[in-house]
């Protein structure tokens, strides 16, 4: 790795207190003072967010500990103890961090990203430029090295690619963007958080610079080195994916609508979705549901002898959308591993413009699904001018008149006929997800022996036993992957429902375990019950796979 | 050591400014509704400007929401819960009575009753009813409506021509309804007789028209559990069933506009789109009448005053400004949305739209005079309610369930939702 430090005392010669000393130290003392004053500021809010005394208490001590650290750091390098000097080194670039997020807030980049989709949609012709300048760096590429067209192509193909670049940067409205953020410097705010980027970015560069005065080591070096290169993602993770998941099943605890201060509710929100009863239908009882409790709805009834048993639900939708969910996964498996399998069976060939098909194959798993389910939903499944039914239509007339069938025409309704919502949802997600799942099929093909099918063709096996005694058993592991992620990713269906049922009430059929706890929390207002589900999809997702990894574990042991 | 101390003083001199942070003068009002289209977008932002201009001493910040239901609410819900929503806003009708139970819009009422001309009476009478409704026994007003709606039937004029059939006049009735449909779809093909989506709204025309209701008369319980229902559902199922409407759960809407639907029922804010992709001949009739006599709703929005905002005076004078006949007029100007006021200019202007194309925008004012107001349900929680109602409702249409015994189970289900925090 190449190092990043460079001594601040190449002679190694005693001298004074290194500048960055003091620079950090006053950096430090502003960062106490502006950890604590968020902390206390946290700490004397009458109300954090809707998320109760326990999540403001939680974050005002987390926003004090930048203030301790601070505080250490200042009193380690004092003592010049190199572990003041990372202390300072992560809380100047975590400073800069916070800094440069604020500042970029301000200048509205974090709300301008429709802005950047109109320009580059409006000025696409420029990117057109993009592509053939890449195709003449490609040809050259492909040139014997040195000769003078190649020199020629690469340096045309830089020049156009340059030319196109700044005609999309200047038509996209880059002059705009410049002077909008300029204005922006009319602001105190804006000024102190550049500022801040500058100073904190400053401290932690001198910093840098002062290995040798502290003692370090290389190890230290390719230590800190590494959390540098480590910490986009963890600070990603740490504000977007953990603070959520924590904060998420804190509010599985509390009656939580996300705009009132939550109340402590303990399991009571996991009792409700599980809270289940068997009764005997009686013979005052007219209809199922008088059998049930006050609150329970009817889930299921069935008949053992005479007698009627009626199960109830407090939350009739968990059980429905559990179902819903493990059925749309148990057709969604075979659909979406078969045909991917036979696919990348077919196109593991040599033959010329497999390429293509491959694309073409994949095409769906890349394309946005908002956009795929709305084709399907119009252009496909509606029963009255969709193309299947459509089709249906032409090939049962076309039998008929010339064979002299009797056909009837059925106009299924995809998405109107409750026997139908499910197998639509699942074709149109096999449909997308084929083309990736050949794609993980491919590769384990690609990964199987030669010698194998050479042993095998010399024994006399035919193609139908080389694929069912070489190629099944030598794609376990793939087959493994792929149904895996089939499933945990049936498991968390949401989309399909959402788009292809939208625009009117979501039918029973077809509100799956993710669709159910977003309905609950966005419709319902229900953030403290909606997190419960969302904890409790998650157990069951992490069971099924922890079942099929023992499976598997078995099975290959 | 010069140099180390004037480093040092520049970089707090940097800093300085953060204590001028935040120091401004004007009185910055973020408002937000959901607009249909860009056509809507640009009227509104037009209309921001302008008040915005001959206001002194506040700035208008208008924000266009997502024009599809549920990613506004999504957006909005989300903003209120991180505190960040904006000063004023527009939601249903059916979600005033849950934002005003949860606390986050603001109480308009002593605001409403130190200003001078504000009259309650220029809007609908029952719309001003709900959004008057009290919770703790104070006079309340929790916003401003700002536009209605009724449903009418859509009718394509060439498949009545066809089956030889009288266009849909005033006082039609279900059986004539019926017989048109009945008639319409013999003609043949993929055509139907009739179409509408499969949300409360429509089914809901169904239950009223026959003369029952989905509440009891002061809406704290179920109103289902009768022989009216039955009969209004019945009809309603029987146009799924026999084959005489585009199939339940399925949108009508491109089918009507590929001249395969003799009636469809929607709302007013389907008229631009009617105009704009409809190649046949077409026109708009009252909705038919049942035996309870006319039926219609009366959807409505309202203009609310986020709880939490800094300014409440200068949010309510907004609301006021948003709803005046001018800026209303401008907005009826576009076709989608009908004045939330009884009177004045902007239902003219209403009136006026699509005038050359003959359009019978009387069928809709007719609607609104007799429909009932889109309920917010201030006894309960209308979404859990409307969650089990959508779900039996279609069991009705698919046949799994019969009308009677909807209307013998209905309340059973639902009434535990009421008395609710509506959460």
């Amino acid at each position: 790795m190449t190092t990043l430090v460079r001594s601040a005392n190449p002679t190694n010669k005693p001298t004074g207190l290194p500048l960055a000393i003091p620079i950090s130290i006053v950096l430090n003392i502003i960062t106490i003072i502006v950890s604590s004053l968020l902390s206390l500021k946290i700490f004397r809010l009458d109300e954090f967010y809707a998320l109760g005394n326990s999540v403001q208490y939680f974050v005002g001590v987390i926003a004090f500990l930048p203030a301790i650290a601070a505080a250490s750091a200042i009193f380690l390098l004092l003592l010049k103890n190199p572990n003041g000097r990372f202390l300072s080194l992560a809380l100047h670039y975590l400073g800069m961090v916070f800094a440069s997020i604020y500042l970029l807030h301000i200048w509205g980049v974090f709300t301008g990203f429709d802005a950047i989709a109109t320009a580059l949609y409006e000025n696409t012709v420029w990117m057109w430029g993009l592509v053939l300048a890449y195709a003449l760096y490609w040809i050259a590429g492909r040139l014997e090295d040195g000769k003078p067209l190649q020199n020629r192509l690469e340096l045309v193909g830089i020049g156009i690619g340059m030319l196109s670049l700044i005609c999309l940067l200047f038509f996209g409205g880059i002059l705009d963007g410049a002077s909008s953020v300029l204005g922006k410097y009319d602001e105190a705010r804006t000024w102190a958080a550049t500022a801040l980027i500058i100073i904190f970015a400053f401290g932690a560069y001198r910093m840098l610079l002062m290995g040798d005065y502290f003692g370090e080591t290389t190890d230290q070096q390719i230590a800190w080195q590494g959390w540098l290169m480590l910490s986009p993602n963890i600070i990603g993770f740490m504000i977007f994916f953990a603070g959520p998941l924590v904060l998420s099943l804190y509010l599985s605890f509390t009656d939580s609508v996300g705009v009132k201060e939550p109340n402590f509710v303990g399991l009571d929100n996991y009792g409700k979705a599980l809270s289940i009863e068997f009764k005997t239908q009686g013979e005052n009882d007219r209809y199922p549901q008088d059998a049930l409790d006050a609150g329970y709805r009817v889930l299921e009834t069935f008949r053992i002898g005479d007698k009627t048993t009626v199960i109830g639900a407090k939350d009739a939708y968990f059980w429905i959308s559990l179902r819903n969910t493990f059925l749309f996964c148990l057709m969604l498996i075979p659909l979406a591993t078969i045909p991917a399998l036979l696919l990348a069976v077919i196109l593991n060939s040599k033959i010329p413009g497999m390429k293509i098909y491959r694309a073409a194959f994949f095409l769906p798993s890349v394309a946005a699904v908002v956009g795929i389910a709305l084709i399907w939903r119009i252009a496909l499944y509606s029963s009255s001018v969709g193309f299947i039914n459509y089709s249906i239509t032409q090939v049962t007339t076309f039998l008929n008149d010339t064979l002299g069938t009797s056909f009837k025409d059925t106009e299924i309704g995809w998405l109107s006929d409750s026997r139908y919502m499910m197998f639509s949802m699942v074709l149109m997600a096999a449909w997308q997800v084929v083309g990736f799942n050949m794609v993980l099929f491919l590769a384990g093909l690609q990964g199987i022996p030669n010698d194998l099918y050479e042993a095998a063709q010399v024994d006399g096996a035919n193609q139908l036993n080389q694929f069912r005694f070489i190629t099944l058993p030598q794609l376990r592991p793939t087959t493994f992957f792929v149904v895996v992620t089939t499933i945990i990713n049936g498991l968390q269906v949401f989309n399909e429902p959402f788009v292809l049922f939208r625009g009117a009430a979501f039918p029973d059929e077809v509100r799956t375990a993710v669709l159910n706890l977003y309905l609950k929390g966005f419709q319902d207002i229900q953030f403290g019950y909606s997190s419960a589900l969302a904890w409790m999809l998650f157990a069951i997702i992490f069971v099924v796979t922890l079942v099929q990894f023992r499976i598997n574990r078995d099975k290959t042991a | 050591m010069f140099k180390r101390l004037f480093v040092l003083a520049i970089l707090v001199a940097m800093l300085l400014p953060v204590l001028a942070v935040n120091a401004q003068d004007d009185i910055t009002l973020r408002w937000r509704t959901r607009p249909d289209n860009q056509a809507e977008i640009d009227v509104y932002q037009a209309a921001s400007d302008e008040i915005d201009a001959a206001w002194d001493g506040v700035t208008l910040q208008y924000e266009a929401g997502n024009s599809e239901g549920a990613g506004y609410s999504d957006v909005l819900v989300t903003e209120l819960t991180a505190g960040t929503a904006p000063d004023v806003f527009w939601i249903p009708g059916a979600d005033v009575a849950r934002f005003a139970k949860l606390g986050l819009i603001l109480n308009l009422n002593d605001l409403a009753a130190s200003t001078d001309g504000f009259s309650q009476e220029d809007f609908y009478p029952q719309i001003m009813e709900q959004l008057t409704y009290s919770l703790d026994g104070s006079d309340s007003l929790w916003g401003l409506p700002r536009d209605a709606s009724a449903f009418a039937i859509y009718y394509n004029q060439d498949l009545f021509d066809e089956a030889g059939l009288d266009y849909p006049a005033e006082g039609w009735t279900w059986e004539d309804f019926r017989t048109a449909g009945e008639e319409i779809t013999a003609l043949g093909g993929d055509v139907k007789g009739f179409g509408m989506s499969n949300w409360w709204g429509p089914y809901g025309y169904f239950i009223n028209g026959a003369g029952s209701s989905f509440f009891n008369e002061d809406y704290t319980g179920c109103g289902m559990g009768n022989d009216n229902t039955v009969a209004g559902l019945e009809t309603m199922a029987s146009l799924y069933q026999d084959g005489l409407a585009v199939p339940w759960g399925e949108d009508p809407e491109p089918v009507f506009y590929a001249g395969n639907v003799g009636m469809y029922m929607n709302g007013r804010w389907a008229t631009p789109g009617a105009v704009a992709n409809v190649t046949f001949n077409w026109n708009v009739a009252e909705l038919p009448v049942g035996p309870g006599g006319p039926s219609n709703w009366l959807f409505w929005g309202a203009y609310v005053v986020n709880a939490k905002t800094e300014h409440p005076a200068e949010a309510w004078e907004l609301l006021q400004q948003l709803t005046s006949p001018e800026i209303q007029g401008k907005i009826a100007g576009l076709g989608a949305n009908i004045p939330s006021r009884v009177s004045g200019s902007g239902v003219d202007d209403f009136l006026a739209t699509f005038s050359d194309l003959g359009v019978n925008n009387q069928a809709f004012v007719n609607g609104l005079g007799y429909g009932v107001a889109e309920n917010p349900v201030w006894a309960g929680d209308w979404t859990s309610i409307v969650a089990v109602l959508d779900s039996q409702v279609s069991a009705v249409v698919s046949g799994d369930l019969t009308a009677q015994e909807f209307a013998d189970t209905i309340c059973a289900q639902i009434d535990p939702f009421f008395g609710t925090e509506g959460q």
